[in-house]
């Protein structure tokens, strides 16, 4: 008899949850253990909050010329986060964060120019020395953050995990980030409820995922409004101020990773030219502007 | 049908286009419910007992070696 | 996924093929060694129907009981190294029963068979060794495979090479082999018509594959067997076989997943043409649906046909330089269908499998002689696996 289990936890600082079904109970536990330890074994590794991570080691040589030495999973990575930033003609960049200083969204308060100014060097993944073996951050206060791509490739390893162990259907969601191994048995696919950017609880549509990743990115997570203005906390990494492009944005594809990377890179652009690269790539996509139109073919598009 | 038209068969159908299916792709494929032989024991079976019943054997890869049944 | 015409977007292309580079992503892809041991055993009864009064000569049921098998399988598939794998395979069998003699004339004129009556008891043993080697673009095994029974023994090599071109679209494969058999015929229940014998056999396979889609595959296959020394079966009372044997066989193969329905449809078919005028038609076809994670259901249905040897009568013509009443070298065609079911439950698989197998002379394509001797059987099985995971 097939059965529901889910697993709710809590990793990557957001609610986490596997949604599988199985016939054996006792064979999900088996892979809920090893793929929860999978998804935690890259929080230690790459977050920025945890002091002894390879993350934090990377940015505490920052500027001494060490060179921090690196696995090939994370050679891995950064060759990918230099593909999202050439493709994204630098808008993507993994060492953007440090223009958080400035930004203190929870203050009601806008940064002068100058602070922004004085961080702006910091930031450039062209600056950034790196091969195969080790990374170097040449200027003290540089920082790498991750962010921008790990919790996305956590929900897809995590998914492969669970299907390595036997589960041959799964869902993988790591707060919105979603990787799904195998579709039900009932219905084409995992239905997903997409929120809608201005109400917190509501879903503005359900999508069918029937395998491969969903991922979204939005600025209704962290943001100010200041005489009217919205500033969002996507920040244009050349000038170090928010995009204001689309306020929403969800992206189907065969890796959540994928999936992630071009849904921020459209975030990082103004909307009209978010709106071209959604519709360039070929995936089914969903963007909401702000006049909270809808656009995009995935609300069209199941599976095929 | 002679095994030339099989050939030309064969050709023709190699020649003309598949769909480029890059490897992030083939998940599908790589089931284990899509192999040529989800079952070896099985197949061994089966394809000796035809082969003892029968005139024909052989076709599927290396040819094993004879028994005593035919 | 849903759009396919922009597929070739070189931002998604390059953010996906890069991607891919990652470990998570490193699944099936390159031709790797099985990930985890695996072991199997199969026990599987073949029982053929007694032959029918109308069609045989004797008076009590027991002179008209054929074969019976008896078959014990063992199967383990194991990494070793990092590029290797090892399979080995054995089988037992164990044969009793009776099988057609000669085809005599009936009083009426019809012909029928003279059964060697329930006197032959046989053991069958094979054990074959597989060796493989994993690299980038293929892989490659060497298999020996060692055979004995009472009556017969066969010793076999085989050599085999999968070839993956670049963009991993097409697979070419090859493989060689060669047995080299003796068969000593048991003496005293009926007589022989040889008393020590060997055969040599070469064959030779290619064959391609092709992904067609991203839910379908093709595979063709060309081969030559070459067959060299005493055909003949010694058993049968009236059979002289030449000695040597040319076979061709084309074949084609399809497999096509079907996601809203969780199930892989598999088509194979196989042309077979030799020097003794046989030829033949088989057409395979299986559906395997996963009706739920754990359970798997495979109804499966084969047709096959032939053309009779030049040399086939029922009433054998002795005269001739070769000859044979032998019914597997009579035209037929033979319908067999029959299911698998199987369930895992964690590590372990278990499954069963029944096939019923009928012949007639009618269901061929190819019109000649029907022979008396055509069987039908029953198969079941009972099997277990077990992955070391």
């Amino acid at each position: 008899m097939v059965q529901r289990v889910d697993h709710s936890f809590k990793a990557m600082g957001g609610p986490a949850r596997f949604r599988m079904e199985v016939d054996d109970v006792g064979l999900a536990d088996v892979a809920v253990t090893a793929a929860v330890a999978e998804v935690e074994r890259l929080e230690r590794k790459y977050s920025r909050y945890l002091d002894d991570s390879l993350t934090s080691r990377i940015n505490l040589a920052a500027g001494t010329g060490q060179v921090v030495t690196i696995d090939a999973e994370t050679a891995g990575l950064l060759h990918y986060a230099t593909t999202v930033w050439r493709e994204s003609g630098g808008l993507f960049d993994l060492t953007s964060g440090v223009l958080r200083r400035a930004w203190d969204f929870r203050s009601g308060r806008l940064p002068e120019q100058s602070e922004i100014d004085a961080i702006l060097p910091l930031v450039g993944w062209d600056k950034v020395e790196w091969d195969e073996r080790g990374v170097c951050l040449p200027i003290e206060g540089m920082e790498l953050d991750f962010g921008g791509c790990v919790k996305e490739y956590a929900a897809d390893s995590a998914a492969a995990q669970l299907q390595r162990s036997g589960v041959q259907c799964a869902l993988v969601d790591l707060a919105g980030d979603m990787a799904a191994a195998g579709a039900p048995l009932q219905g084409a696919g995992w239905p997903i409820g997409i929120r809608h950017p201005r109400a917190r609880d509501s879903a503005a549509a359900t999508v069918i995922l029937p395998r491969g990743g969903l991922a979204s990115s939005g600025d209704y997570e962290r943001c100010m409004e200041i005489d009217g203005v919205r500033y969002g906390h996507i920040l244009n990494p050349t000038t170090g101020w928010p995009v204001g492009g689309l306020v929403a944005v969800s992206v189907l594809a065969e890796q959540c990773l994928v999936a992630g990377s071009a849904a921020s890179v459209a975030m990082l652009k103004p909307a009209p030219q978010g709106l071209e690269w959604l519709g360039g790539l070929g995936l089914p996509w969903l963007a909401i502007d702000r006049d909270l139109q809808c656009h995009g073919n995935l609300l069209e598009a199941g599976s095929d | 049908m002679t095994v030339k038209t099989a050939v030309a068969g064969l050709v023709l159908v190699l020649l003309c286009g598949c769909e480029t299916v890059q490897p992030w792709e083939r998940g599908l494929l790589a089931k284990k419910d899509m192999q040529w032989t989800p079952n070896i024991m099985d197949a061994r079976l089966r394809s000796q007992i035809y082969a003892s019943k029968e005139a024909s054997s052989g076709g599927a890869g290396a040819a094993g070696g004879g028994c005593g049944c035919n | 996924m849903a759009t396919n015409k922009n597929d070739r977007n070189p931002a998604l292309m390059a953010l996906t093929s890069s991607a891919l580079l990652l470990p998570a992503y490193q699944g099936a892809q390159a031709d790797a060694p099985p990930e985890f041991a695996e072991a199997g055993m199969q026990y599987s009864k073949y029982k053929e129907d007694d032959i029918t009064a109308k069609k045989a000569f004797g008076f009590t049921d027991s002179t008209r009981q054929r074969f019976d098998i008896d078959v014990a399988q063992f199967h383990l598939l194991a990494p070793v190294l990092d590029d290797w794998s090892v399979a080995v395979d054995v089988a037992w069998e164990d044969m009793s029963g009776a099988s057609p003699w000669f085809v005599g004339e009936s009083a009426s004129g019809d012909p029928k068979v003279i059964m060697s009556g329930a006197s032959i008891e046989d053991n069958r043993t094979e054990v074959s060794v597989t060796t493989r080697y994993y690299f980038d673009r293929g892989n490659s095994g060497l298999s020996l495979t060692y055979s004995d029974e009472d009556d017969y023994e066969s010793k076999a090599a085989a050599f085999d090479g999968a070839f993956n071109s670049a963009d991993g679209m097409t697979t070419y494969s090859g493989a060689i082999s060669y047995s080299d058999d003796h068969i000593d015929p048991t003496q005293g229940a009926v007589p022989t018509n040889t008393t020590s014998a060997s055969k040599d056999i070469y064959s030779a396979w290619a064959g391609v594959t092709r992904i067609v889609s991203k839910r379908a595959i093709v595979r063709f296959g060309l081969s030559y067997t070459y067959r060299d020394g005493f055909l003949t079966d010694p058993y049968k009372f009236r059979d002289s076989r030449p000695n040597e044997r040319k076979e061709w066989v084309a074949s084609g193969g399809y497999r096509r997943y079907f996601e809203e329905q969780n199930s892989a449809l598999h088509v194979d078919y196989r042309y077979f043409n030799d020097d003794w005028d046989v030829q033949s038609h088989t057409l395979d076809v299986a559906w395997v649906w996963d009706y739920s994670p754990a359970v798997t259901y495979t109804p499966f249905i084969r047709y096959y046909t032939q053309h009779e040897a030049e040399f086939f009568n029922n009433l054998a013509q002795q005269d001739q330089r070769y000859f044979s009443d032998d019914y597997r070298l009579s035209a037929f065609g033979a319908f067999s269908y029959g299911l698998r079911a199987s369930r895992k439950i964690q590590n372990w698989e278990v499954s069963v499998d029944a096939e019923r197998y009928r012949t007639d002379e009618s269901w061929g394509v190819f019109s000649g002689e029907e022979s008396p001797g055509l069987v039908d059987f029953w198969r079941y099985g009972i099997g277990l696996n077990y992955i070391f995971k």
